[in-house]
């Protein structure tokens, strides 16, 4: 039996692997805001939905060494490329300074003086230069490449990494001006770091060196309530997770998997999997808070739902059946098949018109449970009274009943029994339908879930928040069939087997 | 039952195609149903079952009411005419003709400058669907002058968004259908035959749609796609729904392959391909098309649902679910959930009582036992 739930669980991964597949499809339908077109704002935009990497294989993976010799090389040659690539060097900063300086050695002296002075900016941040006039092409150079060999050692990942465990446990104004020298070389150090502590003071500094260096960002004030903190250290998470690429250098294994994970499917399928979804267009929230936020709502409408209708839908459709024929099943019938074709929406409309008003607070959670149960208790009971007839047309029915068993004990104990199993299949295929009804009713009876939240965010075009629920229900629903296998396959050994014979390639 | 009756037994015909060649057969049988002996077919002992069911020739007809209204919705409700003089010269349905003399003559340039004789021929309704009213036309009840349904929320005759809205749901429910009735059978056949890795990645792909709802990746796609249009639904529709189906036709072909009739038609000679295109999927096709009838109620359902969720979005297109979505901001305008509501529940009604019935028919065995309605109607 636990071969069997285990076998099953591990079916479920390359059928994930398909979803995901097919949702990153869907992500790759909003549309491209433009390409290289040089506004610094739209190229951040593709950036933050990873449009500008290719979709599953990356065979030039950027980091920030191309990114910064590709700079040096625009400035260096000068004419068109030489704004953006200082633009680029000033946003690489402190980062770039182990590439960028060594390279300048070997540049003629023009190019070694335009690429000096496209380092002002960053010089200035870093608070160093003094009295050295930086706009200068030969004092710029010269001052470049003294600094060089003077602090050359600091910019080692050991270096930093010290500093900023040192900054967190014992902050000083000193050594945060010391790490504000490093500039963005340190960033990987101190976004890091920003998840380990939850000391407010630490995470001030750590913020303040962060966007000193990147010139973004919020800052966590000392008084700042948990909300706020939580919403800036995921902003500094997610602002990493799209640039961490342009601050630290991919080399040997890194370079290997960057060809993998350094593309759009990769990023997706890694915030897929880490549950790290990003934050919303709509309030800046992280997604993940927001979902964790709305989904009771969804889930106690869907499982209340689903006992009330498969509390009625059993005895309804079982009774249909034993009563074949009879005025009974004639009505029931009739009323199910109303029911069953009769759209949510509508159900849950008119339930809405007829209870116009009462209906404040817990009144509408029942509404809108009895609207979504309505349409599944018909289906369900559907199901069951196919299932309960084909029983008690068998032999051993017949058999119970000839050696003088009450009718209720044929039914309930003999028949029933064995009618409830196919339903408990088909009750799995069921989910996807119940969590569409779900969000429909959530909307029409304007309770906070899900659903209702998904219809501000279509309104809004909060791409983050759409990908985001519809992973969520493609997981929950996944999760959802894999438990009513397991559960078939605890009733029925037969099922078991059926699932190992598929193994074998054999049909089932 | 006397659906089971057959006039004569099919082993009168296999005995006329021994006697005679292959060519010859079809000759003799055709002659025989003329002179005693019908030529006896599972189609024809479907229809026949279908035929003779009450429900399903009720569902029938209502849905050929729809499809009438829905080919015809121009000549129910439309700003404009059916027929028309204009400055003495006749035009008949100008709107399909696009006559040069009436470009940029609306209804409006039609009442002031008509000429003495001029006539106009208006359809029932002289409204069109997205015509919107004037300030005061907003949300008039039914059996308003000019408006026998009463209006909506912008002024627009809901009597024109009701028929027109027919159009879009059938069109729509017909046309995804279609598409996914193609994919599911090529798909579940080529899984079914090939077997081995297609069947697994097939197998894989349908877990993996089942999964997602399709009511949330429509709406999701619809939010995403710039500009998305009614074909956008039909493709996101299309391309997700046709797992179920494709489970089916896989099942019949495995079974299919695994019986006695393919056997011999192997034994034949017959190669894999006649096998399966000759013998098995000619017995697949019966379920998936009673599979694809459930998908177009499926199909209607869901662009409803979606509408009426959506309402509000730049969508010019009639649609019952946006007129009953249009209800929401109005406890009091009934109007706007009863005509759209009943059409549209007697379109799933039918529906899914001829899908029933198909289905019933098809598979004797099942008679009473997935139709609800079938114990009362059939008996």
């Amino acid at each position: 039996m636990l071969r069997y739930a285990l076998r099953r669980v591990l079916w479920a991964i390359p059928t994930l692997l398909a979803t995901s597949l097919v949702l990153f499809f869907v992500t790759t339908l909003a549309p491209d805001p433009a390409r290289d077109t040089g506004d610094a704002t739209i190229d951040e935009a593709r950036r933050t939905r990873f449009v500008d990497l290719p979709r599953f294989v990356n065979t030039s993976p950027q980091d920030v060494a191309s990114r910064a010799s590709a700079a040096v090389k625009g400035v260096a040659a000068g004419a068109a490329d030489e704004e953006k690539g200082a633009r680029e060097l000033r946003r690489l900063g402190g980062a770039a300074l182990p590439y960028v300086l060594p390279l300048l050695e070997a540049l003629p002296p023009e190019g070694r003086g335009r690429v000096a002075v496209a380092l002002a900016p960053v010089a200035s941040r870093m608070g160093i230069g003094g009295s050295t006039d930086l706009r200068q092409p030969q004092s710029a150079a010269l001052f470049w490449s003294r600094f060089w060999d003077d602090r050359a050692l600091d910019f080692t990942r050991t270096a930093v990494d010290r500093a900023v465990s040192r900054l967190v446990e014992h902050g000083t104004d000193l050594r945060e001006t010391d790490m504000v020298s490093l500039d963005t070389y340190a960033l990987p150090e101190v976004i890091r770091a920003m998840t380990a502590t939850s000391d407010h003071v630490a995470l001030e500094r750590l913020t303040r060196i962060a966007r000193h260096a990147t010139e973004r960002g919020t800052v966590v004030a000392e008084d700042s309530d948990a909300t706020q903190v939580r919403r800036a250290v995921a902003d500094w998470q997610e602002w990493w997770f799209v640039h961490a690429t342009d601050y630290v250098e991919l080399d040997g294994a890194d370079r290997a998997i960057a060809v993998v994970t350094e593309t759009r499917y990769g990023k997706w399928l890694r915030r897929a999997a880490s549950g790290e979804l990003g934050v919303s267009a709509i309030d800046g929230e992280p997604i993940a808070d927001k979902l964790r936020e709305r989904a009771p709502v969804t889930l106690l409408v869907c499982g209340l739902a689903m006992l009330l209708s498969w509390s009625l839908a059993v005895p309804l459709g079982a009774l249909g059946a034993w009563w074949h024929g009879r005025a009974f099943d004639w009505v029931s019938s009739g009323v199910l098949f109303l029911l069953y074709a009769t759209p949510t929406f509508t159900v849950a409309e008119i339930l809405r018109r007829v209870a116009a008003g009462h209906a404040v607070g817990g009144g509408r959670v029942s509404l809108a449970v009895a609207a979504l149960a309505l349409g599944s208790m018909a289906t369900l009971s559907r199901w069951q009274r196919a299932a309960m007839l084909d029983v008690v047309r068998q032999d051993f029915v017949r058999t119970a009943r000839a050696k003088g068993l009450p009718a209720w004990r044929v039914a309930v104990v003999h028949a029933l029994r064995n009618a409830l199993m196919p339903t408990v299949t088909l009750a799995g295929l069921h989910l996807p339908v119940l969590l569409g009804g779900a969000f429909v009713v959530e909307e029409v009876f304007g309770l906070p879930g899900l659903g209702f939240e998904t219809l501000r965010a279509i309104e809004a075009h909060d791409a983050a928040w759409l990908m985001a629920v519809i992973l969520a229900s493609a997981v929950a629903v996944t999760l959802g069939l894999v438990a009513s296998d397991v559960a078939y396959g605890a009733l029925d050994p037969r099922v078991r087997e059926v699932l190992s014979r598929r193994q074998d390639g054999r049909p089932a | 039952m006397s659906d089971e009756q057959t006039p004569h037994e099919p082993s009168v015909v296999l005995e006329l195609s021994r006697r005679k060649g292959t060519s010859a057969v079809r000759d003799s049988i055709v002659g025989a149903q003329r002179v005693a002996a019908p030529y006896v077919t599972m189609t024809r002992i479907a229809l026949a079952r279908l035929g003779r069911d009450r429900m399903a020739r009720a569902g029938a007809l209502v849905l050929a009411c729809l499809a009438l209204v829905a080919v015809f919705a121009d000549l129910l409700a439309s700003d404009r005419p059916i027929a028309c003089r204009w400055h003495g010269v006749v035009y008949v349905l100008p709107d399909v003709t696009h006559p040069a003399a009436l470009a940029g003559v609306d209804a409006a340039v039609m009442r002031r400058d008509r000429s003495p004789g001029d006539w106009v021929l208006s359809p029932l309704v002289a409204h069109g669907p997205t015509e919107m009213g004037v300030e005061s036309d907003a949300m008039l009840p039914p059996l308003s002058p000019g408006h026998p349904m009463g209006t909506d929320g912008l002024g627009r005759d809901l009597f024109a968004r009701v028929v027109h809205g027919t159009r879009t749901a059938l069109g729509l429910g017909l046309a995804a259908s279609l598409v996914l009735v193609a994919i599911g059978v090529a798909l579940g056949g080529l899984a079914g035959f090939a077997g081995g890795v297609v069947d697994s990645l097939v197998s894989r792909a349908v877990e993996s749609l089942t999964a997602i709802p399709t009511l949330v990746l429509v709406l999701v796609v619809g939010a995403l796609v710039p500009h998305a249009t009614t074909a956008t639904l039909l493709w996101t529709i299309a391309l997700t729904r046709w797992t179920e189906l494709a489970r089916l036709v896989r099942a019949e072909v495995l079974r299919g392959l695994s019986e006695d009739y393919a056997t011999a038609a192997r034994a034949l000679g017959a190669s894999p391909a006649r096998v399966l295109l000759r013998h098995v999927m000619p017995n697949a096709i019966g379920p998936a098309l009673v599979a694809a009838a459930f998908g177009v109620a499926s199909v209607v359902l869901l662009e409803a649902a979606v509408d009426f969720l959506r309402v509000g979005s730049p969508d010019t297109m009639a649609s019952w679910g946006e007129s009953m979505g249009e209800a929401r901001a109005s406890m009091g305008a009934w109007w706007l959930i009863v005509f759209p509501g009943v059409a549209l529940l007697a379109t799933l009604v039918s529906l899914n009582l001829v899908g029933e019935a198909a289905r019933d028919a098809l598979d004797p065995k099942l008679r009473g036992v997935s139709s609800d309605l079938g114990g009362g109607a059939g008996g």
